[in-house]
């Protein structure tokens, strides 16, 4: 008996180690907090963070690659300098840490410039402005205000900025309930199917999908914008100087081209 | 926009990680978690270690192995191999306690009379204890399967891509909320019937009539 209890356990190593290794391997990050402090000689590879959760910015393949606007712009940076880019999918809850950590070296992910992010990390020069708004649906005749007190359902993605939108408007007196939820396409689909009587979510990802989804569209309204714009940016270790300012130089020169105005047109955030 | 349908292999990807983690994770939780079961039949005071491991979330573990204690003690180990430790170790605090009820259950006049014809402690543990221990556990030990293979999808918080972090980047990426989810939920479904199914056969075949469990 216990001759074949080593058995199963080594069955059971042999099996996950099999499967393991037959898995597709990706390059390993080297985990190196500062190898972009200065110019890296030989060739250089980044590792690109992200969270495919947030259409169009960030959106997984079939293939298992991401595509959407910021893996574009990120391809485009690499291609100019000949960089290598490994793709690394990271939970957004632990994607900051991972970035110190050096499980990756940049975070591309429609990331949005805060000044509490950047007590930690540092980000790029801004290169996307977006607005929070409040969605209802069509036929709602009320006002923001009515919205905002009426004690009815609003919903918003967990943890995201629309998130803190909410908690900021339930602090400053405003009677509504929050309805979190894991994305913000569940969120609209509380607001289309009425378990939500409105959406807090954030222009960047609302045309986008409404040009997706021209049913949801006839259906929902922007009733009005929440607060001042915010911005993206690509988010690098403070120590990877070198890495930054590349990365700048690059972001600089693509938004001052007309491919820009192409990548804003084909990913529908023009 | 690319359809659901397309992603199925995409999804199915997946459980090569949940299975492999699954794997590993319940091997190093038997091979810890026996020995642990057997210490304290023995009266080794092991309560600090498993209160710890079974009170704390997983993705609390996982943190705390990842990103604190390895780099503390400048041991480098991925995403992956971390993860399978996470689960490794919360399983064997699981599984010492199933093993630990299968021991309590065998009779004890079983023991003292194992004893009594001189056998030593280790034969007794051997050819007395564990053939009836491991056969009595095997019921509730394939719950350990079922529960590990849907915990493991927390290992996501550490970047290891298995089937529900998928899932919602399919229902991302095709605008909806609930088919890839259903998709999933077939999946894991199967995954779960198929080892449980497995594991049945196996208690089937070792069990032994008119002992305990049989």
């Amino acid at each position: 008996m216990v001759g074949r209890y080593i058995a199963v356990l080594l069955l059971g190593l042999l099996v996950g180690a099999a499967l393991g290794y037959a898995i597709p391997k990706q390059e390993e990050c080297l985990l190196e907090r500062s190898k972009f402090s200065n110019p890296p000689s030989g060739e250089v590879t980044i590792v690109y963070g992200f969270d495919a959760n947030y259409p169009p910015f960030t959106v997984m393949q079939p293939d298992g690659k991401p595509v959407g606007f910021d893996v574009d712009v990120m391809n485009l940076i690499a291609e100019k300098y000949g960089w290598k880019i490994v793709y690394k999918p990271w939970d957004w809850s632990t994607i900051v840490a991972a970035l110190e950590n050096g499980d990756i070296d940049v975070i591309a992910s429609g990331m949005t410039f805060t000044a509490e992010r950047s007590q930690k990390i540092w980000f790029s020069v801004p290169y996307y402005t977006y607005v929070h708004q409040l969605v209802v649906r069509s036929e709602d005749k009320r006002s923001l205000d009515e919205i905002l007190n009426s004690n009815e359902y609003i919903a918003v993605q967990v943890g995201s900025t629309a998130d803190k939108w909410a908690d900021k408007l339930l602090k400053a007196g405003y009677k509504f309930k929050k309805l979190g939820l894991d994305s913000y396409v569940a969120a609209l689909e509380a607001l289309l199917d009425g378990r939500a009587s409105a959406v807090i979510t954030d222009s960047a990802f609302l045309e986008p999908y409404l040009k997706r989804n021209p049913a949801a569209a006839d259906r929902v309204k922007v009733l009005g914008n929440l607060g001042a714009p915010k911005t993206y940016a690509i988010a690098t270790r403070p120590q990877d100087k070198w890495l930054r300012d590349k990365i700048n130089e690059a972001l600089e020169e693509l938004m001052n081209s007309p491919k820009w105005n192409e990548l804003l047109r084909k990913w529908g955030l023009d | 926009m690319p359809s659901l349908l397309e992603y199925i292999p995409f999804l199915i990807e997946g459980s090569l990680w949940t299975l492999s983690l699954v794997a590993l994770g319940l091997s190093l939780g038997l091979s810890l978690g026996l020995p642990i079961a057997l210490m304290k039949f023995y009266g080794v005071k092991l309560d600090a270690y498993i209160w710890f491991m079974r009170g704390t979330p997983l993705v609390v573990l996982l943190s705390l192995l990842y990103w604190g204690v390895f780099p503390s003690f400048g041991v480098e180990l991925g995403p992956f191999e971390t993860s399978v430790i996470a689960l490794g170790l919360r399983s064997s605090a699981y599984q010492s306690q199933i093993f630990l009820s299968a021991l309590n259950s065998v009779d004890s006049g079983q023991i003292i009379a194992a004893r009594s014809i001189g056998m030593r402690e280790s034969q007794v543990v051997t050819y007395v204890l564990l053939p009836q221990a491991l056969r009595i556990s095997l019921p509730s030990w394939s719950n350990e399967y079922a529960i590990m293979l849907k915990d493991s999808s927390i290992c996501f918080a550490l970047g290891v891509m298995e089937i529900l972090t998928r899932a919602r980047y399919i229902s991302v990426a095709t605008d909806s909320a609930l088919l890839p989810y259903l998709l999933a939920g077939v999946l894991f479904f199967s995954l779960t019937h198929a080892g449980t199914g497995a594991l049945e056969i196996v208690y089937r075949r070792v069990k032994i009539k008119g002992t305990l469990g049989g």
